[in-house]
């Protein structure tokens, strides 16, 4: 696994400097514009701390860039590595849906209803189980940024990643949100 | 097979991209190391005896399927001298993990040396191992001390074990694990990573004999050559199965590492149960990221978090401490050690310490408003550093952190000066 304490510390650095950069536009926010602020700012840390390798860092980025609000902010963000990161991200992350999207168009030109004959215990069950997994891997790939687009293989090592990531995020947000907690309490 | 019960052994932690022995790619080790069996068999002989004789300056290890060769050409030169200091075998066969702790950024590196399979013939070794001396004499000596008694014994049993190439993984692992468990999962982490970028760039050539020889690139494209897969005995042959058969081996190896990662995924088997509670997991890790980001929007009314005093931190860290899972901070682990190892976070932690000694609030609101963005690190530094201790009371722990910080301010204050420098550089840039 790759350094966690490294890739807290580079995620703090960002965030921090996200929050910045949105904190020093508009007065007198809401709060849930504060809440939006500061989650948006975090998930383009995070995934920025990856530094394009990924698909789901490089899904979340482009994702943020289509609304021209956030463009600033991934701008301030991605700074350091210039802007040729999000633009590649944005480019890589297209060139993968379309391959992906021709593939699910072949398959399914190309694949023909079955007529179901009377089957047996054990293949009925291996039915069953198949379609449940199917169906989870659907709900896994709503859930992973740009996981719709991914084929099982990737989307299971796209998954581990993803969740180091959490892991970190939620690990430094919630020291940042203790320790503001003491800040205001004294 | 045999390979996958290996790899458990090493896990339990958080392992992202881990050792990739799948079939295929045991398959290409094999024919490399065809040629350095025998000489490997001795080593293994010759390094289990050597742990019961586990001095003070050698890590005993295995011979490396790795550049070896890479790794004496980027530390210290070699010393052949050293071969025959006293040791009863022919080939003193030193690889230390102390190595990767004198380059702190060559740690990747040298990792990502072992893991490529070439030949690594006895003065490499023994060259290596002089190296190790010279870097991390003492360091080496504790980590040994500590962890010696345990860690050769595990080894022992395991290497007694397994079979040739898997013993080959196992010294990998064992001898990393000489020194701390951190260490050891780092290396397999770290070691398990550039496999898996080098699996990416020869994805798919690992049986191709010439080409699988090439070791000395990592590019992150994805070459389309072919899988050479061989069948199974009383398996079906025709390519689709045995493409079926591959794609369903790499799923199964990446579910197995999610399961070390997912907590509580130890008892179920089905890949529709584990899919479950992975897709619980994540929901609940987005959700946790929502609530926190609320309650930061609730306690911020302006966000503001230049106001990070250093001292809320610090005071945050001793309940916070067990919210820094830092992989890899064994309790074995001393401060003294910790810091020799990491050179750059030693001299950001200095200045924390160095603050704190002088004049606390003036320090403390100059560096809170000159450079925001140091903050972080030391801040997480500080709670790495506060993990080794035992959390009781939040004086006491307050006042330990200043203790170990003012004393490793003490050591390093002559290394402050070009760290401030670069603060006031890095302030002016955020200026701008």
């Amino acid at each position: 696994m790759r350094d966690p304490s490294s890739l807290k510390q580079q995620f703090l650095k960002k965030w921090i400097l996200g929050l910045q950069v949105c904190g020093s536009g508009k007065q007198n926010m809401s709060i849930l514009e504060r809440k939006e602020a500061i989650k948006l700012s975090a998930d383009i840390a995070l995934a920025s701390a990856r530094d394009g390798r990924t698909r789901w860092s490089r899904a979340t980025i482009a994702n943020a860039s289509k609304h021209d609000d956030n463009k600033v902010l991934v701008q301030h963000l991605l700074a350091p590595e210039s802007e040729s990161l999000k633009k590649s991200s944005i480019g890589l992350v297209v060139r993968d849906n379309k391959r992906v999207r021709c593939k699910k168009i072949l398959k399914w030109s190309c694949c023909v209803k079955r007529v179901r004959k009377s089957v047996s215990q054990v293949v009925l069950a291996k039915s069953i189980a198949k379609r449940m997994v199917n169906r989870k891997t659907r709900v896994l790939k709503s859930l992973v940024p740009g996981g719709e687009f991914m084929d099982d293989i990737c989307l299971i090592e796209e998954t581990l990643d993803y969740i180091e990531s959490l892991r970190a995020q939620v690990d430094v947000m919630r020291t940042l949100a203790k320790a503001t907690e003491l800040v205001n309490g004294k | 097979m045999i390979n996958r019960a290996l790899l458990p052994a090493g896990g339990g932690e958080n392992m992202l991209h881990c050792t990739d022995m799948t079939v295929l790619e045991r398959q290409r080790a094999r024919i490399k190391w065809q040629q350095e069996q025998q000489q490997q068999f001795q080593l293994q002989q010759q390094e289990i005896s050597y742990f019961t004789e586990l001095a003070d300056v050698f890590h005993q290890a295995g011979v490396h399927e790795g550049g070896l060769s890479e790794v004496v050409t980027r530390s210290v030169k070699p010393d052949p001298g050293l071969v025959d200091n006293g040791w009863n075998n022919d080939h003193v066969v030193g690889y230390g993990v102390g190595l990767p702790y004198n380059n702190g950024l060559g740690f990747e590196l040298n990792y990502g040396a072992i893991s490529r399979t070439s030949s690594c013939p006895p003065e490499a070794v023994a060259a290596v191992a002089e190296a190790t001396v010279k870097g991390s004499e003492s360091v080496v000596s504790d980590m040994i001390s500590s962890g010696a008694g345990r860690e050769s014994s595990k080894k022992r049993k395991v290497d007694k074990a397994v079979a040739e190439e898997d013993t080959r993984d196992k010294r990998i692992k064992g001898c990393a694990e000489q020194g701390e468990s951190k260490i050891t999962e780092k290396n397999n982490n770290k070691n398990s990573r550039n496999n898996n970028t080098n699996k990416n760039s020869n994805s798919n050539k690992e049986n191709s004999d010439e080409t699988s020889k090439d070791n000395s690139k990592v590019s992150e494209v994805q070459k389309p050559d072919y899988i050479h897969v061989r069948a199974r005995r009383g398996q079906a042959t025709d390519s689709h199965s045995l493409a079926e058969r591959v794609r369903r081996e790499k799923i199964s190896e990446r579910m197995k590492y999610l399961q070390d990662l997912v907590p509580g995924c130890d008892k179920i088997t089905g890949k529709a149960g584990m899919l479950d509670e992975i897709i619980n997991y994540v929901q609940s890790l987005q959700r946790q990221v929502e609530f926190l980001s609320m309650k930061l929007a609730a306690a911020n009314p302006r966000l503001d978090f230049n106001v990070d005093n250093l001292f809320a931190k610090e005071q945050a860290f001793p309940a916070c401490s067990i919210n820094f899972p830092t992989i890899g901070m064994s309790s074995d682990m001393t401060n003294p050690a910790y810091l020799q190892f990491n050179p750059a976070q030693q001299q950001l932690v200095a200045c924390c310490g160095l603050d704190m000694g002088i004049d606390p609030p003036d320090m403390a609101l100059k560096r809170t408003t000159s450079a925001p963005v140091s903050i972080p690190e030391t801040f997480l530094d500080s709670s790495c550093f506060t993990q080794t201790h035992p959390p009781p009371t939040w004086d006491a722990d307050l006042q330990n952190l200043y203790n170990v910080a003012f004393d490793q301010g003490r050591q390093t204050s002559f290394q402050t000066q070009p760290f401030t420098g670069s603060i006031e550089a890095s302030n002016l840039k955020m200026e701008m």
